[in-house]
């Protein structure tokens, strides 16, 4: 702690090459917070929303082979299902000749809140959903996108079936993250009727929550069977696994992400070293005569390498502030982006700032190691020949 | 007078390992900036290049792409004998119905992903002529065939010529690749439309129509009587605009990378700042005496900025000459980086570092190289000489 005072000093001492140095650190933090953000917001998704003891059950030849809505009721009666709820995509556009921007689903409104009883939906919005035909219970992230407000009513074209949908917003999952938009099925099919279609007959998905984790394979199994040999055979997975597989083809992805943020992380390490390097070779004389006058090798190592990692904190506590405020100015305009889905929302989470200023701090240290340790090895009596 | 360009070069190298490591960032910067910047041009060519000019996608009214759409047989029967379609040497019209299914496949590696299967009958290959079977032959419509792209080749389990792949609720032979000009046509799977609409139990047996359109000038016509055709409310496109429109997500990731790019840039631009304040400062007796010689202020910025800027250009070429490479690498190591978990199915794009990709970068360390070098010449070129002599 005696040297505190020494080691600012020297950082002091040519301000605007810390100044620079911390600036370029600074950038490298944010844009490797910004990156990790990306998957980690993935791994979020996998790790909090997906639960163990929800089931996805779906046509076993893909989420677009759809399941015939009557299976619905033949998996309430499965020994162990708590409950179960067929969930229909919609692929409403919410804008005209806008494209689908959000999932939005047909559900069954008296099923839903004890199928996602971990979800943050409002006891009294629930019943609402159930009061009112038209009404739609939506995520917050895409009632944050559109600025819409509970009571507020929207207007989605569907570019799957042939009608427009009226709907009257009557709750939200107060969650970041959720882009779900749900709506009652029987208002979609009572408006296919009304076309003269037969009516919203099949279930694209129904999800089910067993009552006991343990009896979660024994249901899966028994509902597999169920549909065995029928038009419509299922494959069920448990929400996790589901969620995973529906998200691998991002992997390729992520992967590039992560090379990149491991080159930018390498840039920081450069741009620390040199700098380390530079005061090292500045101060040759000045530790030469420390040395001389006794400070033992040690000493001169730590402090030397005390200084770069002090200025990488400082540096990446910083960038770590300025990716929060980023964050969440990004959040305002760039969430939904179909390409990349979950990762094109900006959430940052505390692992990846806390990522950040380890690395400052790790690289920092690394990069101050070589020249920091040359400098201590280095015999007094060469280093004065040097400078004299 | 201005000062040789190599005594700019050489100063360079009075200090190679600072040099080289500031070089180094900013070539780690470039290989950043061109790496993303390859893989969003990869994603957009390869979706955009399906399109053809002479084409047009005929869809149900409101639908925005092929797997939301339905087209009825009646339809097509009527639509395929609309004037202005080009026809074969039997004179049929070159209009192909098209059935979009996407069901899920196996990965090799144990996973799952939607793969886009089209069911279409052998006039498509004639409406789209960038396909091209590569090895084995056509599938035989009623045969349970398959044939599928260069893309999804090894990707999935059995998506090898004379293996059987899963899909579906059946098993399909596949008896042929196809190449598409790296279009993304190369990540789907072709089969006999009736068969895929059997098999997926579709109440209409198309999801929408492509047309090649006789000659340019009928386009416009054509496609305006389509949608003004009271019976079946469709809608036609250009090809190439109905491409454009499912890449333009693709766009939004241009703005992701610009602000990458901007923030690595001046991260680099102050790294560089700090070599060459560094180089100025160790060389202020010189830059004194270079004065005291009559040399100009102009001069010397000039010469400060021509060795930053040339650190960067160096910096600009590893990195280039590295992305590329990497490019490749990433190709071998991982074959292609799949894209589109919300749009359902996988499109595999070849990452590839492009010219344009690499100018964009260029730009960059130009910029980084100026505004980078701009400080310490600045600062080199305003001391006066009487001082700077004393001071050494």
């Amino acid at each position: 702690m005696k040297y505190l005072g020494f080691i600012l000093a020297n950082l002091g001492r040519n301000k605007l090459r810390s100044a620079l140095t911390g600036g370029a650190i600074m950038l490298a933090v944010v844009l490797v917070c910004l990156l990790l953000t990306m998957p980690a917001g993935l791994n979020a998704i996998l790790d909090h929303a997906a639960s163990n003891t929800r089931i996805s059950v779906h046509n076993k030849a893909g989420i677009v082979y759809a399941m015939p809505y009557a299976f619905t009721r033949k998996v309430r009666q499965v020994d162990g299902v708590a409950a179960a709820v067929s969930s229909t995509w919609f692929g409403g556009a919410f804008e005209e000749a806008g494209r689908v921007t959000f999932p939005n689903f047909a559900v069954e409104v008296e099923h839903i809140g004890a199928v996602y009883p971990d979800y943050p939906i409002a006891a009294e919005q629930l019943a609402d959903f159930q009061r009112y035909r038209d009404g739609a219970i939506v995520g917050r992230q895409t009632m944050r996108k559109y600025g819409w407000r509970i009571g507020q009513r929207v207007t989605l074209r569907s570019t799957v079936w042939p009608v427009t949908l009226d709907f009257r917003i009557v709750g939200e999952i107060a969650n970041d993250r959720a882009p779900h938009f749900w709506f009652n099925r029987e208002y979609l099919d009572q408006a296919l009727k009304a076309m003269g279609r037969p009516g919203l007959t099949i279930a694209g998905m129904i999800w089910v929550r067993a009552a006991d984790p343990n009896r979660v394979n024994a249901i899966m199994r028994e509902i597999d069977d169920m549909s065995r040999n029928s038009e419509a055979e299922t494959a069920c997975e448990t929400e996790k696994s589901f969620l995973s597989n529906f998200f691998g083809s991002l992997q390729g992805f992520v992967t590039i992400i992560l090379i990149v943020t491991a080159l930018v992380a390498l840039c920081i390490v450069f741009i620390a070293a040199n700098t380390a390097s530079m005061g090292v070779r500045e101060r040759a004389g000045e530790i030469a005569v420390l040395k001389a006058i006794g400070f033992g090798r040690r000493v001169i190592f730590g402090t030397l390498l005390a200084e770069a990692a002090a200025l990488s904190v400082v540096a990446g506590g910083t960038g770590v502030l300025v990716t929060i405020g980023l964050t969440k100015l990004l959040q305002t305009f760039a969430t939904w982006n179909d390409t990349l889905g979950p990762l094109g929302s900006f959430i940052v989470t505390v692992p990846v700032l806390v990522d950040g200023i380890f690395l400052s701090v790790f690289v920092g240290m690394l990069a101050g190691v070589v020249p920091s340790y040359g400098a201590a090895r280095k015999p007094v009596v060469e280093s004065l020949h040097e400078v004299f | 007078m201005p000062l040789p360009l190599s005594y700019s070069l050489r100063n360079l190298r009075a200090r190679p390992a600072r040099s080289v490591m500031t070089a180094g960032v900013i070539a780690l910067v470039v290989i950043a900036c061109s790496l993303f910047l390859g893989l969003i041009s990869s994603l957009k060519r390869t979706v955009v290049s399906c399109g053809d000019p002479r084409n047009l996608v005929v869809m149900r009214k409101g639908s925005d792409n092929d797997g939301s759409s339905q087209l009825s047989l009646e339809a097509f029967q009527a639509l395929r004998f609309f004037d202005g379609i080009a026809r074969d040497a039997e004179d049929q019209p070159l209009a192909s119905p098209e059935l979009v299914v996407q069901p899920f496949f196996r990965t090799r590696g144990g996973g799952r992903e939607n793969v886009l299967v089209r069911g279409v009958e052998p006039v498509a290959l004639l409406v789209h002529d960038s396909v091209r079977i590569s090895a084995g032959r056509m599938f035989t419509p009623s045969a349970h065939e398959a044939v599928v792209g260069r893309g999804v080749r090894g990707r999935y389990a059995g998506a090898e010529l004379g293996n059987e792949l899963e899909f579906g609720r059946g098993r399909w032979k596949v008896v042929g690749i196809f190449d598409a000009g790296g279009s993304s046509f190369e990540s789907e799977v072709w089969v006999d439309v009736r068969e895929l609409a059997n098999d997926a139990k579709r109440v209409f047996p198309y999801s929408g129509l492509r047309l090649r359109v006789a000659s340019p000038a009928e386009l416009e016509p054509l496609m305006r009587r389509i949608d003004d055709d009271p019976r079946y409310a469709l809608d036609a496109q250009r090809e190439t605009d109905y491409y454009a429109k499912q890449s333009e997500s693709a766009n939004t990731l241009y703005i992701l990378v610009i602000g990458i790019a901007v923030l690595a840039g001046i991260g680099a631009g102050f790294g560089a700042s700090n070599t060459m304040y560094a180089a100025v400062q160790a060389r202020t007796a010189e830059i004194g005496t270079l004065r005291a010689l009559g040399f100009s202020r102009t001069t010397i910025l000039s010469a400060f900025e021509i060795e930053a800027i040339a650190l960067s250009a160096v910096g600009f070429l590893i990195g280039a000459a590295a992305s590329i490479g990497l490019s490749i690498l990433i190709g071998y190591a991982m074959g292609g980086v799949a894209f589109g978990a919300a749009t359902f199915t996988t499109n595999v794009v070849t990452l590839r570092v492009g010219v344009s990709d690499l100018l964009g970068a260029l730009l960059l360390s130009i910029v980084i190289g100026i505004g980078g070098g701009f400080g310490p010449a600045w600062r080199a070129a305003r001391m006066r000489p009487i001082e700077a002599l004393r001071k050494a």
